[in-house]
C-alpha cells in the first residue's frame, strides 16, 4: 500500500441504510411483497475522506445523526462502506459499546477473559494484562462474583478497563468518556493521556467538548455527512460552536 | 485472504467458545453432559423396538447395527440444527464487536466433533459387549469423522449466513434434515433400498459416510475407499463455495441481524 504512514485511511467512503418499516424477513414475505416493500435508501455518509497518521488522537464532533458514529463502526468492521474504501493498520479496540459479549452469570475475571479474547487476545496476553485490568477497575473482591451482580458503574468501569488494557495500536472511542464517577473519570482521561503520549492512534467520538480541546490535537466535523472541517481542535470547535448557536 | 492466520489470532476466543458450546448446552439440566449420551440411546431402542418388532426388519443385532450410524447421524443433525442459527444467536455481540465471524459456526462444528467422540465411547462399550469386537479399521474414525466435519461445517457456513437475510432457513433445514434421515442408509443398510431408487444414496454424501461408519465398526472390514475419496473431495468443495458465501454475505450481518 502507498499509504504508509497512515493509521487509518478513509478513501471515499459512501454509506447507505436500507430504511423499510417491515423488512421481509420470510421467504413468503420475500416473494409477496417483493415489489410492494419500496425500499428507502437513506445515506448517512456522502463521500468522507479522512487520513489519520499513526500517533495522532483526532475528535469526531457534529450533531446528532450526521455519522460520526457510523464512520466509527466502519472503522471497526462491524459494517462495511457501500462505496469507497477503508484501512486500519495494526489492532484495533473499539471502545463503542462497553461490555459487549459481557455474560452475566460470568464472574467478573472470567468475563475478562472472554471479553479479551474476543479484541484478539491469546490467554498468555491476558494473563499477563489481568491484574492491570483489574486494578485498574478498582473492583477488588468483586472481581470473583457474577457479573449480573455488578452496579451499572461497575460494568462499564470493567469493560472499560478491559478495552483500555488491549494495547492496541488503534483505539476507537464513542462517547464513553463519561463512565463511572467523578473519580473514575478522571483516570480514564489520565488514562488516555497516557496512551496518546505512548504513540497509540485514538479517535474519539464525543459531544464533551472540553475534554476534547484538552485530549485531541486535531478535530473533524462531520456535518450532514461529508466533513465540514478538519483541522486544529481549537478552531473546528469555536466555528462549530458559532453554527451551532 | 489469510484465513487460518487470522483463526490463529483469534484462538482463545475460538476455544472459549467452544467450551461455552460444549459446557452452555446442558447448563441446568439435571444430568448435564450425560444427555449427549442418553439423547441418541433413547433415539435407538426406539428404532430398534419398532423395526424389528413391528416392521420386521430382518437384521442380525440390529441395536448395534443402527447405534453405529445413529451416533454419527446424531452428531450431523446437531452440527447443522445449531449452527443454522449460529450467527443469528449471537446478535448481540456482532452488533457491537468486530471478530472474524466464521469463528462462530467453526465453534459449533468443532464442539459436535468434540462430542461425538465423546460418545464414541457408548458405540465402543456396545461393539465390545455385543460380542461383535473392534477391529483395527476403527483407526480410520477420526478420519471419517473429519470428512464429516468439513462437509457440515461448508453446509452451516452457508446456512448460518442465508439465515441472516432469510429466517426460513431455520424451517426449511429441520424438513431437509428429516428427508435426508430417511435417504440415508441408517436404520437400513444399502441394500435393503429399492435398486430402482439407488441412485438417490448415490448422490447423498451422507449415505457414503454413514456406510463407512457402518463399515469399520459393525462389519469390521474396509470402508470403500473410492467412494470415501469422492466425499472427501465433495466435503472440501462445499467447504470452500460454503466459506466464499459466508465471506461475501458476512459483510451485513450487523445491519440484518
Amino acid at each position: 500500500m502507498k499509504d504508509n504512514n497512515y493509521a487509518i485511511t478513509v478513501k471515499d467512503v459512501y454509506k447507505d441504510f436500507k430504511l423499510s418499516s417491515d423488512k421481509p424477513y420470510t421467504l413468503k414475505e420475500r416473494l409477496i411483497f417483493s415489489n410492494k416493500n419500496k425500499k428507502e435508501i437513506r445515506s448517512i455518509l456522502k463521500g468522507i475522506n479522512i487520513k489519520i497518521e499513526k500517533g495522532e488522537t483526532v475528535a469526531l464532533i457534529g450533531v446528532n445523526g450526521s455519522g460520526k458514529s457510523t464512520l466509527l463502526k466502519l472503522m471497526t468492521k462491524i459494517i462495511y462502506p457501500t462505496k469507497g474504501k477503508l484501512y486500519v493498520k495494526g489492532k484495533i479496540a473499539s471502545l463503542l459499546e462497553l461490555g459487549a459479549g459481557f455474560h452475566p452469570d460470568f464472574t467478573g475475571r472470567e468475563n475478562i477473559y472472554f471479553n479479551a479474547s474476543i479484541f484478539g487476545l491469546s490467554r498468555k496476553e491476558i494473563d499477563q494484562r489481568i491484574e492491570d485490568i483489574i486494578k485498574f477497575s478498582e473492583l477488588g473482591d468483586l472481581i470473583d462474583t457474577p457479573v449480573r451482580t455488578y452496579s451499572s458503574g461497575m460494568y462499564m468501569r470493567l469493560a472499560f478497563s478491559v478495552a483500555i488494557n488491549v494495547d492496541a495500536d488503534v483505539l476507537l472511542i464513542d462517547e464513553i468518556l463519561a463512565v463511572g464517577d467523578q473519580h473514575f473519570q478522571d483516570k480514564c482521561f489520565d488514562k488516555l493521556m497516557e496512551l496518546k503520549k505512548s504513540d497509540k492512534t485514538i479517535v474519539i467520538v464525543s459531544h464533551s467538548l472540553d475534554s476534547v480541546k484538552k485530549l485531541c490535537d486535531r478535530a473533524i466535523w462531520i456535518f450532514e455527512g461529508k466533513v465540514r472541517k478538519d483541522g486544529n481542535t481549537q478552531e473546528v470547535i469555536d466555528e462549530y460552536l458559532k453554527v451551532c448557536q | 485472504m489469510n484465513v487460518l492466520g487470522r483463526l490463529y489470532e483469534y484462538r482463545e476466543l475460538l476455544k472459549s467458545n467452544i467450551k461455552k458450546e460444549i459446557r452452555g448446552k446442558y447448563k441446568g439440566s439435571f444430568l448435564g453432559i450425560l444427555w449427549s449420551f442418553i439423547s441418541p440411546l433413547l433415539m435407538v431402542l426406539v428404532y430398534a423396538i419398532v423395526f424389528p418388532y413391528i416392521l420386521r426388519v430382518k437384521q442380525e443385532n440390529y441395536f448395534i447395527f443402527i447405534i453405529v450410524a445413529i451416533i454419527p447421524w446424531t452428531f450431523f443433525t446437531n452440527v447443522i440444527t445449531q449452527g443454522t442459527t449460529a450467527i443469528l444467536s449471537n446478535a448481540n455481540i456482532i452488533k457491537k464487536v468486530y471478530f472474524p465471524r466464521e469463528i462462530l459456526p467453526i465453534s459449533v462444528a468443532t464442539s459436535g466433533l468434540i462430542n461425538f467422540f465423546i460418545s464414541c465411547i457408548i458405540i465402543f462399550i456396545f461393539v465390545i459387549f455385543s460380542g461383535i469386537g473392534l477391529s483395527k479399521y476403527v483407526l480410520l474414525l477420526p478420519v471419517i469423522a473429519l470428512i464429516q466435519y468439513f462437509l457440515s461445517l461448508g453446509l452451516i457456513f452457508i446456512t448460518s449466513s442465508i439465515n441472516i437475510y432469510m429466517r426460513d432457513m431455520e424451517y426449511i433445514i429441520a424438513f431437509i434434515m428429516q428427508i435426508l434421515f430417511y435417504a440415508t442408509p441408517i436404520i437400513y443398510s444399502i441394500d435393503m433400498f429399492p435398486e430402482k431408487y439407488r441412485w438417490i444414496l448415490n448422490i447423498n454424501p451422507l449415505a457414503a459416510i454413514m456406510a463407512s461408519y457402518r463399515d469399520i465398526l459393525f462389519y469390521k472390514q474396509m470402508p470403500n475407499l473410492t467412494s470415501l475419496g469422492v466425499v472427501t473431495l465433495i466435503s472440501f468443495l462445499v467447504l470452500i463455495i460454503g466459506y466464499v458465501i459466508f465471506r461475501n454475505l458476512e459483510k451485513g450481518f450487523a445491519e440484518e441481524v
